[in-house]
């Protein structure tokens, strides 16, 4: 993953299997695949306002929020940048890494101090190429959040609180 | 015989039963007949006798067996005769016996087992008895019977000794005109007034009797005793009697049943069990004594010569040591586990078993604890009622007709967002000042129509609305000035059932609006902040400026009390709080929800939402509420148009259980 901003490189001194079963993403996969990805992967502490990833570009790293918040941001011509959503602790940062074309679909930026538990993509990739089990494991985790994000999604497309529901002959409050 | 009754939940006040017009009256000199009628169909009767210094249950030959002119006072751990300036027999409280002596024996052969040449059989011990007659049942005594039908009667076994015991006893009951400082039967619902069960009914005046049938053999018994009809005055003086016993009640504390299973089940681990069992001496006293215990072991015994062995049921207690144990350990080894395991047996899972609770206020336990511990007082300590300001009853509605109006003066108008006004109302009816929470107001104006809107907080003085403007009539509420008036019904609909939330941790999942109907809720809570576990609100909203009640929001931020999670839908860079649906916040949350209470409002596609996620989250059903928005005309069940399957959501809603609703909840055209 490409850092901008005030990164500390440093890795903290905490264990990435801990970390991982900090995570709903991570809790409960097989020792033998937390310890697979464990090799792969660092906890990065990131100050507020850094990028950590940007729109179109190559997603170097999946992530694990493990504290803080981090904004997923598109920006809209005119409009400026739009936070179309906040990821809380626990779930997954730049699942492009692992999906092609490895391309962000959003900006990412911290709004709180954050640490993130970090999976080298390249790593991530080759071992989920050369070992099925693997693969077969931590793929429908990644489904899992990738299909809860777009579920929600779907809800904020409705736009609920936008307008309120038409009852016989006219506008009522809810 | 009945098993279906005992103890009421509502602890309801019944009438005095000699309203009857067929009430007869046996005067004091003709009791004996009564007995000698009894004991003419063969039965041996049982009533109050005065041994050893208390008045206990024994047999009764003649009327001058019963301790006529005696009474008793009792107290914790106390319990004195006393002699009365009258010749009354029955002016005493319960006694160290019940009847269970009789029904359910201390000790009672079960099995006989006989070895000879090689076979082993095993034979009923049988229950041969004379038919019984119970003289002088308390109304908490006969609810008591009803109890222990359940137990050993109701189920797809029964005790066979205790069905011919039971089945054989005649019950004549009496209806008490005194209670003891330990009596709280008005408050379990029991008594004083006697409830089914009884065949016989009677209330003792100084010269004599009221007596009222209350089976068929009843009636055939009452036939035949020298009898005259109850004079208008006789059973004015009787219900005056029993009246007064009530009252004598109310003074004196007693057990707040409602919502007591949960509140007593979300404290088991209070210290307060500890302290009690460094008083309790587990001495199995209150058990022995109580009117509904039925537990019991067996114990065996082999004749010397090893060819016969019996068995015998006898009482046993959860007190005791060996209540629990197994080979290698005991489930329940110190006091407190064991002084809780009664508690909560008796005022809760006894509910969950038997539809009733194992509790009928005779206070014997109370009495008869040699250290005079008091169920009331340990139950008020762990278990506390809700306070009033959470628990009230629902106000009579002004207005509560389709052609009637009151009228509300706006006193003042807040701001909330750029479509949202807050109305403060005054100059209302005190039905209105105790609107609950969760409940709503129909509205109206001249020329526009009628609206319900719910209560957004109950103040002394007043009520406020929240409305949002989306339509000409909203519009127009929402452009009202201090000073005018506006048409109003109400309180109208079911609130959000708080009591059933205390003790438990309370999770408010809302959006947009919807805030508004739960903050009285939010209120309620924060007001009896200790009685509720963790408070969870996630508030989401389609920006940061669409949220409401900013300043309550940031004070709720700031407050250790609450653990308030915001949203929003869409933000721009200035906003840094999460964005996305309301439920991105709690849906991989690690908090428990089967030990939580949800109240959902927003829109229903939302609260559907909210409901999936909350199941996830390990939450029941009847442990989500929502509150629903339905077309009203009228608000009180008359109009037809908020109809959603079998319910009216005016007056049935607008809050409901998740499990009330199943699956109509949600589903496109209903």
């Amino acid at each position: 993953m490409e850092h901008r901003g005030f990164v500390t490189e440093s890795a903290v001194g905490r264990d990435v299997v801990l970390a991982l079963n900090g995570t709903w993403f991570g809790e409960g996969l097989p020792p033998e695949t937390q310890q697979r990805l464990a090799t792969m992967g660092q906890v990065r502490r990131v100050p507020l306002s850094t990028e950590i990833l940007r729109e179109g570009e190559i997603a170097e790293s999946l992530g694990l929020l493990l504290s803080g918040r981090v904004a997923l941001r598109m920006l809209v011509p005119e409009r400026g940048m739009v936070t179309i959503l906040t990821v809380e602790p626990g779930d997954v940062i730049g699942w492009s890494a692992i999906v092609p074309p490895h391309r962000a679909t959003s900006t990412v930026v911290a709004i709180e101090d954050a640490e993130i538990l970090e999976l080298s993509g390249e790593r991530l990739r080759a071992a989920l190429r050369a070992d099925p089990i693997l693969a077969a494991t931590v793929y429908p985790r990644v489904l899992q959040a990738v299909s809860r994000r777009l579920s929600e999604t779907r809800l904020q497309l409705l736009d609920l609180f936008a307008r309120e529901a038409i009852v016989g002959d006219g506008l009522r409050a809810w | 015989m009945t098993s279906a009754t005992q103890p009421r939940a509502d602890g309801a006040a019944r009438s005095a039963r000699p309203d009857q017009p067929d009430a007869r009256f046996l005067a004091r000199a003709d009791l004996g007949a009564l007995i000698d009628a009894l004991r003419a169909e063969g039965r041996r009767v049982i009533g109050p006798v005065r041994r050893d210094g208390a008045i206990v249950l024994g047999e009764v030959a003649a009327a001058d067996d019963l301790p006529a002119g005696w009474g008793a006072e009792a107290a914790p751990g106390r319990y004195r005769l006393i002699r009365r300036g009258d010749e009354r027999v029955f002016e005493h409280n319960a006694g160290p016996t019940s009847w269970k002596a009789w029904t359910f024996p201390a000790s009672a052969p079960l099995t006989r087992v006989a070895a000879a040449e090689g076979e082993t059989t095993y034979e009923p011990a049988g229950t041969d008895i004379r038919p019984l007659a119970f003289l002088g049942v308390r109304a908490c005594e006969v609810a008591a019977i009803l109890v222990q039908d359940r137990v050993l009667l109701g189920g797809p076994y029964v005790d066979e000794d205790y069905q011919a015991r039971r089945g054989s006893a005649f019950i004549v009951a009496v209806q008490c005109t005194s209670a003891a400082s330990t009596c709280f039967c008005a408050s379990m619902g029991t008594g004083p007034e006697v409830g089914p069960g009884a065949d016989l009914v009677m209330t003792e005046l100084d010269d004599g009797f009221v007596v009222e049938r209350a089976s068929a053999a009843g009636r055939r018994l009452l036939d035949r005793l020298p009898t005259r009809p109850a004079t208008e005055e006789a059973i004015a003086d009787a219900m005056t009697a029993v009246g007064g016993a009530r009252a004598t009640m109310a003074g004196q504390p007693g057990v707040q049943i409602v919502g007591l299973k949960d509140r007593l089940l979300a404290r088991l681990d209070d210290p307060r069990w500890a302290l009690v069992a460094e008083r309790c001496l587990a001495c199995a006293n209150c058990t022995s004594v109580c009117p509904t215990c039925f537990c019991t072991s067996v114990l065996q015994r082999s004749e010397l010569v090893g060819t016969a062995s019996g068995s015998t049921r006898t009482w046993d207690s959860c007190f005791n040591p060996g209540f629990a144990r197994v080979a290698g350990g005991n489930f329940r080894s110190r006091t407190r586990d064991r002084y809780r395991q009664w508690l909560t047996h008796k005022f809760a899972t006894w509910v969950d078993q038997f539809g009733t609770f194992g509790c009928v206020g005779c206070g014997r336990c109370i009495a008869w604890c040699p250290v005079g511990i008091d169920v009331r007082e340990e139950l008020l300590a762990i278990a506390p009622p809700i306070a009033p300001s959470v628990l009230r009853p629902s106000p009579a509605p002004i207005a509560p007709t389709p052609q009637e109006f009151g009228t509300a003066r706006v006193t003042a108008t807040r701001h909330e967002t750029r479509d949202v006004v807050t109305l403060v109302l005054g100059d209302l009816e005190p039905a209105l000042l105790m609107t609950k929470p969760g409940q709503f107001v129909m509205l109206t104006l001249p020329a526009f129509p009628r609206l319900p809107i719910s209560v957004s907080r109950t103040r002394s003085d007043g009520i406020e609305l929240t409305i949002r403007s989306v339509g000409p009539a909203t519009d127009a509420l929402t452009r009202l000035k201090p000073g005018e008036l506006v048409g109003i019904r109400g309180p109208l609909g079911t609130g959000w059932p708080i009591d059933a939330a205390v003790g438990r941790d309370v999770v408010v999942v809302t959006g947009g609006i919807g805030l508004a109907p739960l903050r009285p809720l939010v209120d309620a809570v924060l007001a009896d902040r200790s009685r509720f576990g963790a408070f969870r609100i996630y508030y989401g909203a389609r920006t940061p400026g669409d949220m409401l009640y900013r300043d309550e929001l940031a004070s709720w931020m700031a407050s250790a009390d609450v653990d308030l999670h915001l949203s929003v839908d869409r933000a721009d860079e200035s906003w840094l709080g999460p964005v996305g649906v309301v439920t991105h916040l709690f849906d991989k949350a690690s908090w428990d929800g089967s030990k939580s209470s949800a109240f959902v409002c927003g829109p229903e596609r939302m609260m559907q939402a909210t409901a999936t996620a909350l199941f996830d989250r390990g939450f029941h059903g009847d442990r989500v509420y929502v509150t629903l928005e339905r077309h009203m005309e009228c608000g009180i069940g008359l109009c037809g148009h908020c109809q959603m399957g079998r319910y009216f959501v005016c007056k049935d809603g607008p809050v409901f259980t998740l499990a009330q609703l199943g699956d109509i909840f949600g589903r496109e055209g209903i």
